[in-house]
């Protein structure tokens, strides 16, 4: 196998990370904050998709419509997830873990009622614009040109974070809050309303994450179950709560599956849990995560 | 006066028998056929098209009179919503209350199965025209089910079969498969390569590649196929899967490197996704009009179709049209409307459809025609892509032994 080749594969696992980045970057923040096991995750991040080829059959004709329709979706997400904090997961902050993943598993299945309530069982399909239904050659390996956009889109999610965290007060309250809550909420800080913007901004990456699967292939029904394991794989490895180990976790599934399928196509998966399961018994808060709070 | 008397008399009697004849015929008892089919959810697109098409048999066949020219042909029309549970309650109510004498159905194998015990509990007959499972007709078969579409054996062993005639011309040496990793996907990768085995014993299977059901990111398999360089792939993938790994493929320029026979792509697809669809693909499909125009039959249904409805028939709607027909000659062969004798013809019976002559088989009631294998290119005589170099794999060359039906009967008995 020539070098073009494994550079190509290289690829391929780097794309896949990036878009398993941005599903799990919102699903570890809202955990990391808000010590809420968010299983509506992906059902949401689905409703992203299905939102952004609503946008963009509505703005048809338009050049702009195919590019717009992404961060719209976010937003329609983020108002979904909204709604959803506020009627229902402001309820069970105190409740126990089990009771948590309830709820939110229910929330999942309802979402994914209401989608197909709402768009109908048939597949959906976004046509991209032209310039970017073409692959791209990088060193001789080729690219799907729409994955320049996703894996640019997934470092702007990833330096976008790393500012909020880094530079604004909000930013330094949600990383306070992921280490001890009692102490911002004795320092007078509203708890409650970070948690509602913490979990807004969570579904806003899913849905935003939505919207840019949308046009890799067609969305239809179901797709949410299988990455939402995938999800979980992610922020296990690289630690609940930890930006840098969402995105060095994604990069790690991304290139262990994409190489696995190259060598050795019956064990992808397999390899993937077996790395999670090992982190979980060697190191259960992750390669970048903190210990969880007690 | 005696003379007047007896003519006026006979002349009496002749009008009296000619209007009794007259009533008789105008009289003569109308056909209550059923149509059930999925016209809301999954399957609403196909199902829509198949109505079209049953309609125009019908309209054709009620102007010379309807059946045998005398019993003219109601249609009822249900939806089933593809679910198994209405399409049991809506057969039923098509049964019981409308008097039917034959129903088509269903969208999916799902429903046509339900429906299967119904039917023949009722003596209804029933014809399958778009679900294809073999099980249908080869598992606990009912005399008056039949099925006028490719079952999903034939179409497996049609696209290894046509796999197997390209590689030999083409030269090519090795391939790989890739299957949705699940039951279907397994077993039918398995006749696949069990059948390129004997039919193009050089060829070479490089990898197995084996996608979860329900894969929505393909990108590591494209690279990595093409990085292994087989001269075809073998698809075998579920049909969402398959629309997302077609439409990420192409965006790699896979399909100008590797051929990809396989697909199950219908003329609903050809002309939904005229301007998206790839070039070059090798695809299946079950019924498209266009491999039979030089057949006077297709070519007057093709006319019309266009005619009524402005648009070109699917392979649902070619299947439609033949079910009705199937069953007009099987009227014609018992030359009565009655269910028994209809269904006693019909069994191994020959027909003349827009496909061809093709034949009932007496075992299974399946009729004998052909899946259809071709590379999907542009066409000026048509806004949409169609299929070139088609290879028609004939229901002789992909049916299932009827010994292996025998035994699957004797097992499922057991």
């Amino acid at each position: 196998m020539d070098i073009t080749s494994l550079f190509a594969q290289f690829l391929s696992g780097l794309t896949y990370g990036t878009i398993l980045f941005l599903v799990a970057a919102g699903l570890s923040l809202i955990f990391g904050v808000m010590n809420i096991l968010n299983f509506a995750h992906a059902a949401l991040w689905l409703m992203g998709a299905y939102f952004s080829y609503t946008f963009w059959n509505w703005m048809q004709g338009n050049s702009f419509s195919f590019w717009l329709s992404i961060p719209l979706a976010g937003v329609a997400a983020a108002a979904v997830g909204w709604v959803i904090e506020v009627v229902l997961i402001k309820r069970i902050y105190k409740r126990e873990l089990y009771e948590q993943l309830l709820i939110t598993y229910s929330i999942a299945l309802i979402i994914s009622d209401t989608i197909k309530l709402t768009w109908g069982v048939t597949n959906k399909l976004i046509v991209r614009p032209e310039i970017i239904q073409k692959p791209v050659f990088i060193f001789g390996a080729p690219l799907d040109s729409y994955f320049l956009v996703v894996i640019a889109a997934g470092a702007a999610v990833a330096a976008g974070l790393w500012w909020f965290l880094k530079y604004t007060r909000y930013g330094h309250i949600v990383k306070a809050a992921v280490f001890s809550r009692e102490m911002v909420g004795a320092l007078g800080i509203p708890i409650p309303r970070i948690y509602t913007w913490v979990f807004t901004l969570g579904i806003f990456l899913a849905g935003f994450a939505g919207g840019i699967q949308a046009p890799i292939g067609s969305i239809t029904l179901g797709m949410d179950t299988a990455i939402i394991i995938q999800a979980f794989c992610v922020v296990v490895i690289g630690g609940f709560g930890s930006l840098l180990g969402t995105l060095v976790g994604s990069l790690i599934v991304g290139e262990v599956l994409s190489f696995t399928i190259l060598f050795w196509p019956d064990g992808a998966m397999v390899l993937i849990f077996i790395i999670t399961a090992l982190i979980l018994i060697v190191r259960p808060w992750g390669l970048f995560g903190t210990p969880m709070r007690i | 006066m005696k003379f007047r008397k007896k003519t006026a008399f006979f002349v009496t009697i002749l009008i009296c028998s000619s209007f009794f004849f007259i009533a008789g015929a105008t009289a003569a008892e109308k056909y209550h056929f059923g149509v059930a089919l999925g016209l809301t959810g999954t399957g609403a697109l196909y199902s829509a098209d198949q109505v079209e098409a049953i309609k125009l048999a019908v309209e054709e066949i009620n102007a010379k009179g309807g059946f045998l020219g005398r019993h003219a042909i109601e249609l009822f029309i249900r939806d089933t919503q593809t679910k198994p549970d209405v399409g049991v309650r809506e057969v039923k109510d098509l049964i019981l209350r409308d008097k039917i004498r034959t129903v088509i159905n269903d969208y999916s194998s799902a429903v046509a199965l339900a429906v299967k015990p119904i039917a023949q509990e009722y003596k209804v007959l029933h014809i399958a025209a778009i679900s294809n499972s073999e099980n249908i007709t080869m598992i606990n078969p009912s005399p008056y089910t039949f099925q006028v579409v490719p079952n999903t054996y034939m179409q497996a062993k049609a696209s290894a079969v046509a796999v197997a005639k390209m590689a030999k011309a083409k030269g090519w040496k090795e391939y790989i498969t890739m299957a949705s990793d699940y039951e279907w996907g397994r077993s039918t990768q398995a006749e696949a390569v069990k059948v390129l085995k004997e039919m193009a014993p050089n060829l070479v299977l490089k990898k197995e590649f084996w996608p979860r059901l329900g894969e929505t990111q393909f990108t590591s398999y494209i690279t990595g196929i093409m990085a292994l360089k087989p001269d075809f792939v073998f698809g075998i993938l579920a049909s969402n899967d398959n629309v997302a790994w077609i439409e990420q493929a192409k965006t790699y320029g896979f399909f100008d490197k590797i051929a990809y026979p396989g697909s199950l792509i219908s003329v609903t697809e050809l002309i939904l996704q005229a301007k998206t669809l790839p070039r070059n693909i090798i695809a299946l499909t079950r019924a498209p009009f266009f491999a039979h125009l030089d057949n006077p039959l297709m070519a007057d249904f093709v006319k019309n179709y266009r005619a009524k409805y402005n648009k070109f028939p699917s392979d649902w709607a070619v299947m439609g049209y033949d079910a009705v027909y199937a069953l007009k000659q099987g009227v014609e062969k018992a030359n009565s409307i009655d269910t028994e004798k209809v269904k006693d013809s019909m069994r191994g019976l020959s027909v003349n459809l827009t496909r061809g002559k093709l034949a009932f088989r007496a075992i299974d009631n399946q009729l004998s025609c052909s899946s259809y294998v071709g590379t999907i290119a542009d066409d000026p005589k048509y806004p949409f892509p169609i299929y070139k170099d088609i290879i028609e794999v004939k229901g002789s060359e992909s049916e299932r032994p009827e010994s292996e039906i025998v035994a699957a009967r004797k097992a499922a008995k057991k």
